[in-house]
């Protein structure tokens, strides 16, 4: 990516970020998203995260298509994440996970 | 300067010091240039925005780049949205600064600071806002710092999808967040091999529509 394209796309995604965090509080004034928009809104983050999850590990440039110890590292990373509710002890443990996978894989 | 602000969002600074450091060494190995992955935590100010745009830039289009970020924000418009009647009660300046910084941690504390009086609402939300904003760019600046000394063995790509992977499941609190989870991950791997990674972005959608329908089916049968 160049620094041309780089800048555009900070821009547009500060822009528009900016626009989320910001248009409603300047235009509303109390009052409310209508419903439809409110329940699509309400689960972006799981949809796009783990679109995001699928994609990145698919394409990684290390090997193509998903590895055995990539799977198992995702797989302990949830569960730790559901146990703990913490995302340091997620990625810490995915991390392992992954090492020992790889080393046996 | 507010103390309390200080005292009540430090623990929920201490959990995002890890993704600040993810999202600094993934900037290091990013095809973006270094400087642009850094000015993401000053102009941008959003972890799994930040994330997505350093991981996908240079792998997938410029316009797949700026979707995935965009539609990872738009969750915005509903803290700002529930945040407008509060806001309306403020001087301008701060209507039109103050939203800059009303990422996840801060929406949370505001919501339940909606009953001070409009001075000390503003005090407090500016202390959290600049505490949050000045500390996420010191901790992604470390965590570029740290990229390039460790070994690439170690495999830290896997990193940022790891955290998602926490990201999504800390999300899933009912049933129509997983079914977003599932179409939206579903849909991404069926559109893998769709050219300039848009294989994301119909994810993505797939997945917030799914998860509204999965809403309303919810509200009908009284889930909350």
């Amino acid at each position: 990516m160049n620094i041309m394209e780089t800048v555009l796309v900070l821009g547009v995604i500060a822009i528009g970020t900016y626009v989320a965090r910001a248009v409603p509080i300047l235009m509303l004034a109390g009052r409310v998203l209508p419903v439809p928009v409110q329940l699509a809104l309400r689960n972006v983050g799981p949809a796009v995260l783990s679109a995001l999850i699928v994609v990145s590990i698919s394409t990684s440039s290390f090997s193509p298509g998903i590895q055995v110890a990539e799977v198992v590292a995702l797989v302990v990373a949830g569960i730790v994440a559901r146990w703990r509710r913490n995302l340091i002890w997620a990625t810490g443990a995915g991390l392992v996970a992954l090492w020992i996978g790889l080393w046996l894989f | 300067m507010d103390r309390r602000a200080f005292r009540e969002g430090f623990p929920l600074f201490v959990p995002a010091i890890p993704f600040g450091l993810v999202i600094g060494v993934a900037a290091m190995t990013s095809q973006m240039p270094a400087a642009g992955g850094w000015l993401t935590s000053v102009v941008i100010f959003g972890g799994a925005s930040q994330l997505a745009t350093v991981t996908l830039a240079g792998t997938a289009s410029i316009w797949a780049v700026m979707l995935a970020a965009l539609v990872i924000n738009s969750r915005h418009l509903m803290y700002s949205a529930a945040l407008s009647s509060t806001f309306s009660r403020q001087p301008r300046w701060f209507a039109v600064l103050g939203p800059f910084v009303l990422i996840d941690q801060v929406f949370a504390l505001m919501a339940t600071k909606t009953h001070l009086e409009p001075t000390e609402f503003r005090r407090y939300y500016i202390t959290v806002g600049l505490f949050f904003y000045l500390t996420w760019i010191l901790v992604v600046s470390v965590g570029m710092m740290l990229g390039p000394v460790i070994p690439v063995s170690w495999r830290l790509d896997v990193a940022p999808a790891l955290m998602f992977t926490g990201l999504v499941v800390l999300a899933i609190d009912r049933s129509p967040a997983l079914v977003a989870a599932i179409v939206g991950g579903s849909v991404a791997y069926l559109g893998i091999n769709l050219p300039e990674r848009l294989g994301i972005v119909a994810g993505a959608v797939a997945g917030v529509a799914a998860g509204g329908v999965a809403e309303m089916i919810a509200m009908r049968r009284g889930e909350r």
